[in-house]
Order: C-alpha cells, then sequence, then structure tokens
C-alpha cells in the first residue's frame, strides 16, 4: 500500500485448474476461429468458403479412396509424434526426426534394392524394419551422446544431422543407387520388399497403431517411463534421486530414433516403393505439431494426425477442384493450427488488462 | 476427457460425410464429344519455359480440337514432384474423372505406372520417358518428339554467327568457342547438346564446345552461374538444356551470343538470344485426344519431328544473326524433311577419333545399359528410331565435358 507502481496495459497470470467444460470451450471456439479466419485467402481467391471446406472434406473422406489416401498421410505423422513425445517429456528438443526418418528409410532401401533376390518375402520385410529401426535410433543417438557428455545444444546438433541424412541420400539418388543414368531415380521396389496392404492401405496403418499402445504403456506404466518424466520436470530432482541422466537421455533418444526409422521404413516399402531425398516430406516437423496439440497424449495422436491428413488431402482436391494455389490450401493449415497451439496458451495463461480489478480464482 | 476427444472425431466425420454428400460429385462428361484430359506439370506456366510451353500445347490442342466439334476439359495440376506426389495426383486426377491423364515431366513415370493398372479404362501418358511403350500394359503411353532436329537447326543459326565473327576478324578461328549449360549427364541432354554441337560445325568448321552440367532441370541460379562461368572461360555462344531463361540473361549481361530451349527467349535478352527451339506438344495433344474420342488407340510410342510441326523454331533474332541465315534455315528443314540432311551422320563425327560404326538403342534387361537395337547404319546413327526417347549417349570429339552430373 502507499507507494503507486505503473502497471502495465496487459499482463499475463497462470491460471489455476480449470474446468474440463470451459478447455474444451476454448478449444471448440479457437477451431471455429480459425475456420473464420481461414475463409479470408479462400475468399481473396475468389471463391467461395463454405464449398471450398465442403471441397475439402470431401476430397479427404467422400470415397473410399480418399479415406484411404488420407490415412496414408496419417500414418507417417502419427509414427513420427510417438517417436517425438518421449524426448519431448524429457524436455529434449528432437528436432532431428527428418533425418532419422531418412536414415531409417535408407537402410531399408538398402535391404530392399540389394537383398531382394537373397531373401524371401516376409524375411525381407522383418530385415528391413529391424535395420531401419537400428539405423535412426543410432543417427539420434550421436546428438544424444554429444548432450549428455558435453551438454551441446540439442536443437542445433538433430537439426544439423537432417541436412546431412538428406544430402546422403542425394548422392545416393544421383551416384551409386542411380537407375538410368541421369535419371536421378532409384529403381521402384520389387513386389517382395513393399508391405501387404490391410483392408486397402498399406499394412503401416497396423504398425503404428500397435506403437501407440506401447508408447502409451511405456510412458505411463514403466520406470523407464516415469524416470522421463522426471527428468522433463526438473533434471536436478532426478539427479537427486539417484537416475543417471546421461544415460536416459541417450536411450529415449535411441528409442526415439528408432521409432522414426522405422517410419521411414513405412514410408519407402508402403507408400513411396523407392527412395529419395525428400523421403521424410516434412513429417519430422509436422509431427511436432501433432505431438504438442495431443500434449503428448498417445491417443490424442491418432486424431490429430487424421486431422492434419485430412487438412492435407483435403487441401490437394482444393488446389484440382478450385485451381486454388497449393499455397492457399498450406495457410488455411497454417491458420488453424496457430490458432489450436494458441487455445492451449489461453488454457494457461490469462490475460488481465490494466484497469480492471483482480479477482481472486 | 478421452470421451470427449471420442465424441469430437465422430462428430467430425459425420460432418465430414455430410459436407461430402452436400456438394456436387463430379465424374467423367456424359456427352461423348466432351473428353476430360489431365495435365499434371512438374512446374507452373511462371518459368517462361518446360512447363509453359506445355500449356501453350494444351491450349492450342483445345482450339484444334474445337474446330473438330470435340471439347476439351482439362485439369491442370502444378508443380508436382518427381515423388510419390505423383502417384497422388495420378490417383487424384483419374477419381476427378479424367479419361486421358498426361504426366509431362520424364521423373514422373515410375510413379504414374504404380497406378495405371487400378484404372485400367483410363489412358495415361508419360511424356519424355520410354517405359509405358514397352511395359505390355495397353493404357500406357510415351510420347516425344525429334527435338534434335530442332537443336542441329538452333546450331547452324549459332555457328552461321561463329563464322560470322571469324570472318569480321572479331574473333580467331580456335576463339569460336561455345557453352552449353546441361542439366544432368543424361541421354536426352546428350543428344541435344551433340546434334547442336554438330549443326554449328557444319557451317563453321573450327568450333569447340565446352559443356557444364549444373545437376538440376531447373535451377535458375545455377543455371546462370554456370553460363557466367562458361562465358568467363571464353565461351562466346551459350547454349543450353535447362528450364530457365537465366543462361539467357547471363549471355547478354557477358556481351556473348545465345541460343534457347522451349520459349522464345529474345525479348528477355534482345541482344544475346538468337534463336530457340522447343517442341509443339499441340500436335501430339490433339493426335492423341482425337484418336480417343474417335475410339481408336492412342499410339504406345508417339514420335514425330520437325515435318509433321512437332518441333518447331521461334522467330529468329534478324537484328543480330548472321545474314542468310533465315535462307540456311530454310534450306536445312528441307533437307531433315527429305533425308539428304542426317543430324548424326557418322561420316561428320569422331568418337575417340574412330568413326563410330555400332551403338544399341534399347534396354531389354533392366539394366539400363542398351543392349538391343543396332542404331547405327546406312551412314548415320538413327536417333528416335526405336524409342520416341533420345538414346546417344556417345562423347563425341571436340565436346570438352567440364564436368558430369549423374
Amino acid at each position: 500500500m502507499g507507494t503507486e507502481t505503473k502497471t502495465p496495459f496487459v499482463r499475463l497470470a497462470k491460471r489455476a485448474e480449470m474446468a474440463p467444460r470451459k478447455i474444451w470451450l476454448i478449444r471448440i471456439s479457437s477451431i471455429i476461429i480459425a475456420l473464420i479466419l481461414g475463409c479470408i485467402p479462400i475468399i481473396l481467391t475468389g471463391n467461395n468458403p463454405v464449398s471450398a471446406y465442403g471441397v475439402i472434406i470431401q476430397g479427404s473422406l467422400s470415397r473410399p479412396i480418399y479415406v484411404r489416401q488420407t490415412i496414408k498421410i496419417a500414418v507417417p505423422l502419427l509414427g513420427c509424434a510417438l517417436a517425438i513425445a518421449p524426448c519431448f517429456k524429457m524436455r529434449f528438443w528432437n528436432i532431428g526426426a527428418e533425418g532419422q526418418i531418412t536414415m531409417g528409410a535408407m537402410v531399408a532401401t538398402y535391404f530392399a534394392l540389394f537383398w531382394v533376390d537373397k531373401v524371401p518375402h516376409v524375411p525381407l520385410l522383418i530385415i528391413m524394419f529391424l535395420t531401419a529401426a537400428i539405423a535412426g535410433g543410432l543417427w539420434a543417438l550421436i546428438p544424444a551422446f554429444f548432450k549428455a557428455k558435453w551438454n551441446t545444444n540439442e536443437t542445433l546438433f538433430t537439426l544439423m544431422m537432417n541436412y546431412i541424412a538428406i544430402g546422403i541420400v542425394a548422392w545416393l539418388q544421383g551416384g551409386p543407387w542411380e537407375g538410368r543414368k541421369g535419371s536421378q531415380l532409384i529403381p521402384m521396389f520389387d513386389k517382395a520388399a513393399r508391405l501387404p496392404t490391410v483392408l486397402g492401405v498399406h499394412c503401416g496403418w497396423i504398425i503404428v497403431l500397435v506403437l501407440v499402445l506401447l508408447m502409451y504403456i511405456y510412458m505411463n506404466k514403466t520406470k523407464q517411463g516415469y524416470e522421463i518424466a522426471v527428468i522433463g520436470d526438473s533434471v536436478n530432482t532426478a539427479r537427486y534421486a539417484g537416475m543417471n541422466v546421461g544415460w536416459i537421455i541417450m536411450r529415449t533418444m535411441f528409442i526415439s530414433g528408432a521409432i522414426s526409422g522405422i517410419v521411414g521404413f513405412i514410408i519407402v516399402s508402403g507408400a513411396n516403393f523407392t527412395l529419395y531425398k525428400g523421403v521424410a516430406n516434412g513429417v519430422g516437423f509436422t509431427s511436432i505439431t501433432v505431438a504438442w496439440l495431443s500434449q503428448l497424449n498417445s491417443f490424442a495422436m491418432i486424431a490429430i494426425s487424421m486431422m492434419l491428413g485430412i487438412l492435407e488431402k483435403g487441401a490437394n482436391t482444393l488446389q484440382t477442384k478450385m485451381q486454388v494455389p497449393a499455397s492457399i490450401a498450406d495457410i488455411i493449415t497454417g491458420i488453424l493450427l496457430f490458432c489450436m497451439l494458441s487455445s492451449e496458451f489461453f488454457i494457461n495463461y490469462r490475460l488481465i488488462f490494466r484497469g480492471r480489478k483482480e479477482v481472486k480464482a | 476427457m478421452k470421451k470427449i476427444t471420442f465424441v469430437l472425431i465422430v462428430l467430425m466425420l459425420i460432418s465430414g460425410f455430410a459436407f461430402a454428400s452436400g456438394s456436387s460429385e463430379t465424374a467423367a462428361p456424359a456427352d461423348s464429344n466432351t473428353v476430360k484430359v489431365g495435365l499434371l506439370c512438374i512446374g507452373d506456366e511462371n518459368d517462361q519455359g518446360y512447363t509453359f510451353n506445355f500449356i501453350r500445347g494444351r491450349d492450342e490442342a483445345t482450339e484444334m480440337l474445337k474446330a473438330d466439334g470435340i471439347n476439351v476439359e482439362w485439369v491442370t495440376k502444378y508443380n508436382i514432384g518427381e515423388d510419390a506426389t505423383c502417384t497422388d495426383a495420378n490417383i487424384e486426377a483419374a477419381e476427378e474423372g479424367c479419361q486421358i491423364i498426361i504426366n509431362n515431366s520424364y521423373g514422373f513415370e515410375p510413379f504414374m505406372l504404380e497406378v495405371v493398372d487400378e484404372y485400367p479404362e483410363i489412358e495415361f501418358i508419360s511424356c519424355t520417358n520410354c517405359a509405358s511403350a514397352f511395359d505390355g500394359r495397353d493404357n500406357t503411353h510415351n510420347a516425344f518428339a525429334n527435338i534434335y532436329e530442332g537443336r542441329y537447326i538452333a546450331g547452324v543459326v549459332a555457328g552461321m554467327k561463329l563464322q560470322q565473327m571469324i570472318d569480321e576478324g572479331k574473333i580467331t578461328p580456335d576463339q569460336a568457342i561455345i557453352g552449353y549449360v546441361g542439366a544432368y549427364s543424361f541421354a536426352e541432354v546428350i543428344s541435344g547438346f551433340t546434334a547442336y554441337f554438330l549443326g554449328a560445325r557444319s557451317v563453321c568448321p573450327s568450333v569447340t564446345m565446352k559443356v557444364s552440367f549444373v545437376g538440376s532441370w531447373s535451377d535458375a541460379t545455377a543455371e546462370s552461374d554456370a553460363a557466367l562461368a562458361l562465358a568467363d572461360q571464353g565461351c562466346v555462344m551459350i547454349s543450353q538444356h535447362s528450364d530457365n531463361t537465366t543462361p539467357a540473361t547471363a549471355a547478354q549481361s557477358r556481351g556473348v551470343f545465345h541460343t534457347g530451349y522451349n520459349n522464345d527467349m529474345t525479348s528477355i535478352a534482345p541482344n544475346a538470344s538468337l534463336i530457340s527451339t522447343r517442341i509443339d506438344w499441340g500436335i501430339y495433344f490433339y493426335e492423341a485426344i482425337k484418336a480417343y474420342v474417335n475410339g481408336e488407340e492412342i499410339p504406345q510410342d508417339w514420335c514425330k519431328g520437325m515435318a509433321d510441326g512437332a518441333v518447331v523454331m521461334t522467330p529468329l533474332n534478324e537484328a543480330i544473326a548472321a545474314p542468310g541465315t533465315a535462307e540456311k534455315i530454310a534450306e536445312v528443314e528441307q533437307g531433315l524433311a527429305d533425308g539428304s540432311i542426317q543430324v548424326f551422320d557418322t561420316s561428320t563425327f569422331t568418337v575417340k577419333g574412330e568413326e563410330l560404326t555400332h551403338a544399341f538403342a534399347l534396354d531389354t534387361d533392366g539394366d539400363f545399359t542398351a543392349d538391343s537395337e543396332e542404331a547405327v547404319y546406312d551412314g548415320a546413327f538413327h536417333e528416335s528410331v526405336f524409342q520416341s526417347a533420345p538414346y546417344f549417349v556417345e562423347q563425341i570429339d571436340g565436346i570438352e565435358w567440364l564436368n558430369a552430373a549423374y
């Protein structure tokens, strides 16, 4: 009392617990706001927003083949979000999933190209699966080792590792693995190196759904999952409790990279049937959004990755039908993700405007 | 909370289906004189080169077909990668009700072929590639044109300019060096620059050529850098097999001359660009779509040349071309049409000091090395006879490869 301090126009305060109903109200209204904002670019291109949204939904869900295509987009997103989740839980910012996918895909491709005459169908796929996991894991282990040993910055390190992986594939594509000279194309996989389809979609969807379950159990029911959570909350607490933090970082990153590697295997063997430098196609980055939006909850990731799949597939149809540039569809996706992520901010914080009386929550 | 998530997903799906059933479905047009054609492009019109040339062909064919009472409804998709997005684009176009789907880039073919068996009633066309013609399927086709004829003539134009510069004493005979910006060390490119070089040497005997590969079909900066570097190495004439116009502007900035590909570049570099050659895709699109509507077969492997208008020269830049060039072009065109001029006449070039007596055209066992069909006979290498896609890969004397990009 007595001393008058100038309060800023707007302040942030951490919210206390909020009623689930209110949380969902914020989330749903953020989606509505996003949909309204998304109308702006559509109107700017001279189209009707309602029919544009209709085309997006129709293009992704209205026919069995569209649903299959949508799932094909969602599968790697889901798999990679699962891979990233334990790292983020530990507050280890692994943005190198792109490279880990690429390395897994590359090693799987090696066996698909050069072992196809030597090994029958199913064993070949198992070899590809396992080696892709190991390759992705080892690729992720490198930055983890440096982090554990010398406390290097993992964000930059994992990011840089992406470009190395992509560069190696670019070299293979134009060099030793190239098909017709000068074509820059690696030959298509033989039938024996392709994942079988179940219900019209490559069986990668079964693999990732199993991973969802395993990851849920790992994070919530095991000692290792608990250790990850403790490190994420406080490294010092973990040390005080006698945990070997460096070892846990390396172990978690290996698991994370291995799952990314499996995603790489699923992409080349299930969807693309060949390898090229853009094999990860941004999945390693988009899946970060999936992981955050689902708040690292494995089951929520299914819904979020499907939602992004719908948007991406629908955007493709939007481009075909309404002749809007592909970038307009990307803008709409960006707006939606931005609104959804910022709704989490308003769930955790509230704004206090100057002059308004503070109400004790 | 999980319950709410579940409810939300269900709601989302329901609203999705509601939306979907609300919008009208598109299918193949019912009218038998209307045909829906998909055109999948690697770039867009703004490249003013490769894809622009396809769009021009598309519009031209539409006009020609309209005159015949056939309406074409085009579904054009731009900026598709030579990767799995191409597979998706083909599915997308097929589901849109396209009856013919044209893939405009070489690297699209393997991804297109992943889809074709799902849609046996749709005709798929891969331009500039070579697997569809021989894959045993009825609904997959290849198409290309004898672009080496156009390059040969562009070479003649360049050679005449160089000879004029020699005659006027501006350069010595051994300074007549051509710099060529190539995309990759790939048969189509090798065939193209060899034809160009032979055209130039037919009118300027002292000419030599340096080739720089940029390792990309379309990289405006790299193409410009390569052209500048070639000019700095003494090249006084630049030509290109890449998608952008930057080699033309680079040539102009160094005060050297240029001949182009895909598009007339004289407006971009009026003091440098002499002429360009391009494929007129309208001729093929017209024939293929007309055949489809008439219930005839689209040819498995289509390849035509200058005599049929499938390869054309852009207007000659008379202001800077050597005198008499236009007459010479007409003479060479006539010679190519009646067969008196063979572009790859084996008496006009040597490989490692010796005349070329043997070269295979086709790869039949899938190892990507040609192993059948002798292409050298009657005193010439016969390009684009056994398949539409070029197969000339010899490194002839007089052309220096500065690098290679496979």
